[in-house]
């Protein structure tokens, strides 16, 4: 190979690095403007929503939630307390129990006076079989609760059967170690009610990090921030990506994933799709992905529609091993998805689904760490030939740099416009230098579970759903 | 000044791009410093006007207190009271004061009824915010509109009924969504007028607001349904279909059944609810011979009214269903039989290989 050919290589690798890194920042700047108008729309329509009138009423949809457990052993009794205290009227709470190994289920027995029960269940997705049987409460002020024992199948497989047993037309899924405020039923039924002209088939909630908030009895008394750096950079994270992002991609009906920690469905639809895959670990993104696939195949006019309002709030992880597990999973789930439906992908015929929302996905999320990391070290190569034109690296290096601060700043922006729930002084600057570290500090940890999630991926099959130690939400301290 | 030099020849002898680039750098760093002080300009004016609002929402509630309680007991305002109007018509010419007193009337308001209501109504009359709500209804701003409507509902204001029933046409969702609950919160059934020639969808979610609303008020004289049961308007029909239900509109019969043949599968659905809801026979032999012609939700629905209304003469018909590819129909099926006819239950010869069915009579033999 000659010079010139050299030469050309490396200046074609420059401008798709180039075009890669300027288009994620067109994105982000047009994700940013939609969400910017959509978050405004937003706020202005449910201003004047009385939502009492749709907690008390008769004819309002029964809604089940269904969340699965699995050794939850040293909250669940307080979760449940939670998920009972919601003030929509129409609705029941379905606790599985996926083959605990602790003891949740005795736990769950003398707390909430469970006896167990016949039970006929429709068993229109397949599931691992019951393990100890049904329970329901012979309290009345538990009548809501449903309990299910059932042999280990993981969480897709626990939301089946939860899928199986609700008698309700709608199901909010939901992890049991999740805070949901009171009104967040009713809060996320509303689209499912108020679209006349597509079908909701799902709505997802915003998840919020509940690390260092005062919980009493299942209810959030008090919002603070957390102390430590790595629990601060998630929740600068999560406004990112909740506020923002999945703000513009509902505007533009283009969500592709719905967190698995708190999202409506339409029953019916989830169960004719097959319910959830029990083959991935991305089973929150797959099920959606599905559910829009089959709308798009029977040509019907559809929407998942996006909640921003803080109804969901969860322990994060509050160490770099942790968060790293749960990464790998989630990126390892985003490979497993997209490899799965990769029929879509720049499919004409699933329009805007398969020729943008796959695209972006793949692209930004599936491919990001894999081009990061080419990119760190392609630039290592070239320090080592001695070949980096600094005056460009720097110049390129601090606008990337910038343009990170800018976004997370509008993010925040974003956050005091419509809810601002960090109130108290001195939480505005914590949270400016947490911007302006997390690039360095947080991003090489996520950068690393993301790589790894890719070699796990392709070498390493076994590993499934990783660890994720709990501390108790109701541990918070006030700053 | 021999550094700047040299730092700005260096710049200038630097190719285009990156040229551009520190442009671009140099632009987002005052962008971002611009931000953040902004960030904390925003963030104290937040936290003041929380504190300023919490100030005053405390004040207005002192002050309607007092207001309340400085009634003499007849018609009319008495001295002390007009002191505290004119008090606060000074106050309220200031926004946020308004809207501080606005809610907090608007709160007191819904959790207070009778005379003590009737006293803060005519408070919202006599301190004219009653015209800073009219105002609204003039105003470009759609959300504006809805509020000004919002505010003339909660303080039960009827002369405004000419000028919010244009807006029950209005292009925005929310003017129109807050119209109709004006209309029917202050009207009740013949609010509901704008049923008559409804040219938009209205949703599920509006139409549980109403239903919500009409039941709040006891005694109505309800206003015939029939011609909203016969509507072109597909979610009007829905929506008198729940009147029907609610209301017990059994009257209303005819057409119901005549809703059994109508276009709309959601529509047929919900009038076999209904019908099942009044314990109607005469729809029975109808939906029975064309059982096999109409939906599965229709099938179901028709099993429900069976639950309600199946007699000896219909064991025939149940007996062949139990074999019904639907779990649902299956498993109500085989209950109405056991209801209907227990020694034919209990001697049933089960069609081999159908495991649910199995599951079913041993599930209804053991509960």
């Amino acid at each position: 190979m000659d010079s010139s050919t050299v030469r050309i290589i490396l200046l074609t690798i420059h401008v798709l690095f180039f075009i890669y890194a300027f288009s994620v920042i067109f994105s982000y700047v047009l994700l940013s403007f939609v969400s910017a108008r959509e978050s405004s729309q937003y706020m202005k329509r449910n201003s004047f929503v009385n939502y009492n009138e749709i907690l008390s009423s008769t004819v309002s949809p029964s809604i089940s939630i269904i969340a699965p457990a699995y050794n939850e052993s040293l909250n669940i009794i307080e979760n449940v307390r939670s998920l009972l205290s919601n003030h929509y009227v129409n609705y029941d709470v379905i606790i599985v129990n996926d083959g605990s190994k602790d003891d949740s289920l005795e736990k769950l027995i003398k707390a909430y006076d469970l006896v167990k029960v016949n039970y006929l269940i429709n068993h229109q997705v397949p599931t691992k079989p019951l393990r100890e049987g049904v329970f329901k409460s012979t309290n009345p002020a538990f009548e809501k609760l449903t309990v299910v024992d059932k042999e280990n199948g993981g969480k897709a497989d626990a939301l089946n059967c939860g899928l199986n047993i609700s008698q309700s037309k709608f199901v909010a899924c939901i992890d049991v170690d999740c805070l949901l405020l009171e009104d967040a039923l009713q809060k996320m039924i509303k689209p499912f009610l108020e679209l006349t002209d597509v079908k909701v088939i799902a709505s997802g909630g915003v998840i919020r990090i509940a690390n260092a908030c005062k919980i009493k009895e299942g209810k959030l008394i008090e919002i603070n921030l957390p102390k430590k750096f790595i629990e601060i950079a998630q929740i600068l994270e999560y406004l990112r990506s909740f506020l923002l992002g999945r703000m513009a991609w509902s505007r533009l009906n283009g969500l592709l994933v719905i967190s698995g920690a708190f999202g409506m469905f339409d029953k019916k639809i989830a169960i004719d799709v097959g319910g959830y895959d029990t083959n991935t670990v991305g089973e929150d993104m797959e099920i959606i992905v599905r559910m829009r696939r089959s709308m798009e195949e029977q040509n019907i006019k559809y929407k998942v529609a996006y909640i921003p309002d803080p109804l969901c709030w969860t322990e994060a992880p509050d160490n770099y091993k942790i968060l790293i597990s749960q990464r790998n999973r989630w990126t390892r789930g985003t490979i497993e998805v997209l490899k799965k439906h990769r029929k879509i992908g720049f499919n004409p015929k699933y329009k805007f689904l398969g020729m943008l929302s796959y695209p972006y996905w793949f692209f930004y999320e599936r491919l990001a760490p894999i081009i990061e990391i080419i990119g760190i070290l392609y630039f290592i190569v070239l320090i080592a030939l001695d070949n980096v034109k600094w005056d460009y690296a720097f110049a390129f290096f601090l606008a990337a740099y910038l343009f990170t601060i800018m976004f997370t700043i509008i993010a925040i922006y974003s956050e005091e416009l419509t809810y601002h729930q960090y109130t108290k002084k001195g939480t505005g600057i914590k949270l400016l230098l947490v911007t302006l570290l997390e690039p360095f500090v947080l991003h090489p940890f996520i950068l690393y579970a993301g790589i790894k999630g890719n070699i796990d991926y392709y070498f390493n099959k076994k590993i499934k759903w990783g660890e994720m130690k709990r501390k108790g939400l109701s541990k918070g301290e006030s700053n | 000044m021999n550094d700047y030099q040299n730092i700005l020849e260096y710049f200038n002898q630097l190719p285009v791009l990156v040229k551009l680039v520190w442009y671009v750098s140099f632009l987002l760093f005052i962008f971002i410093l611009g931000l953040i002080f902004y960030l904390k300009i925003l963030r104290n004016n937040l936290r003041e006007n929380e504190k300023k609002r919490i100030k005053y929402q405390k004040i207005y509630e002192e002050n309607l207190i007092n207001y309340l309680y400085a009634g003499d007991g007849i018609e009319g305002i008495s001295p002390e009271q007009r002191v505290f109007i004119n008090n606060m018509k000074k106050d309220i010419s200031n926004t946020f004061n308004r809207n501080v007193l606005i809610s907090v009337m608007t709160k007191l308001v819904n959790d207070i009824s009778g005379e003590i209501a009737q006293a803060i109504h005519k408070f919202y009359f006599e301190t004219g915010l009653i015209d800073y709500s009219l105002l609204k209804l003039k105003a470009r701003k759609w959300e504006i509109k809805a509020a000004g409507i919002h505010e003339l509902t909660q303080f039960e204001v009827k002369q405004a009924y000419n000028e919010i029933e244009k807006l029950i046409k209005h292009p925005h969702k929310e003017v129109r969504n807050q119209a109709q609950l004006y209309l029917v919160n202050l009207f009740q059934f013949k609010g509901l007028k704008f049923l008559n020639d409804l040219t938009y969808q209205l949703s599920e979610w509006d139409q549980i607001q109403l239903l919500e609303i009409l039941q709040k008020f006891d005694n109505q004289e309800i206003t015939d349904i029939t011609l909203w049961l016969k509507s072109n308007n597909l979610s009007v029909v829905k929506f008198a279909l729940k009147l029907a239900k609610v209301y017990n509109q059994f009257e209303s019969k005819e057409t119901l059944l005549e809703l059994l043949k109508h276009n709309n599968k959601e529509i047929r659905v919900e009038t076999i609810k209904v019908l099942g809801y009044f314990y109607d026979t005469d729809s029975k032999e109808y939906l029975k011979s064309n059982f096999h012609d109409i939906t599965e939700g229709e099938q179901i629905a028709f099993f429900k009214l069976l639950e309600n209304i199946a007699d000896q003469t219909d064991q025939h018909f149940i007996i062949v269903n139990i074999s019904h590819p639907n779990f649902e129909i299956k498993l109500m099926a085989l209950k109405i039989l056991k209801n209907i006819n227990q020694p034919k239950f209990n001697t049933l010869k089960l069609a081999e290989n159908d495991i649910d069915v199995e599951r079913i009579v041993e599930f209804i033999k053991n509960n």
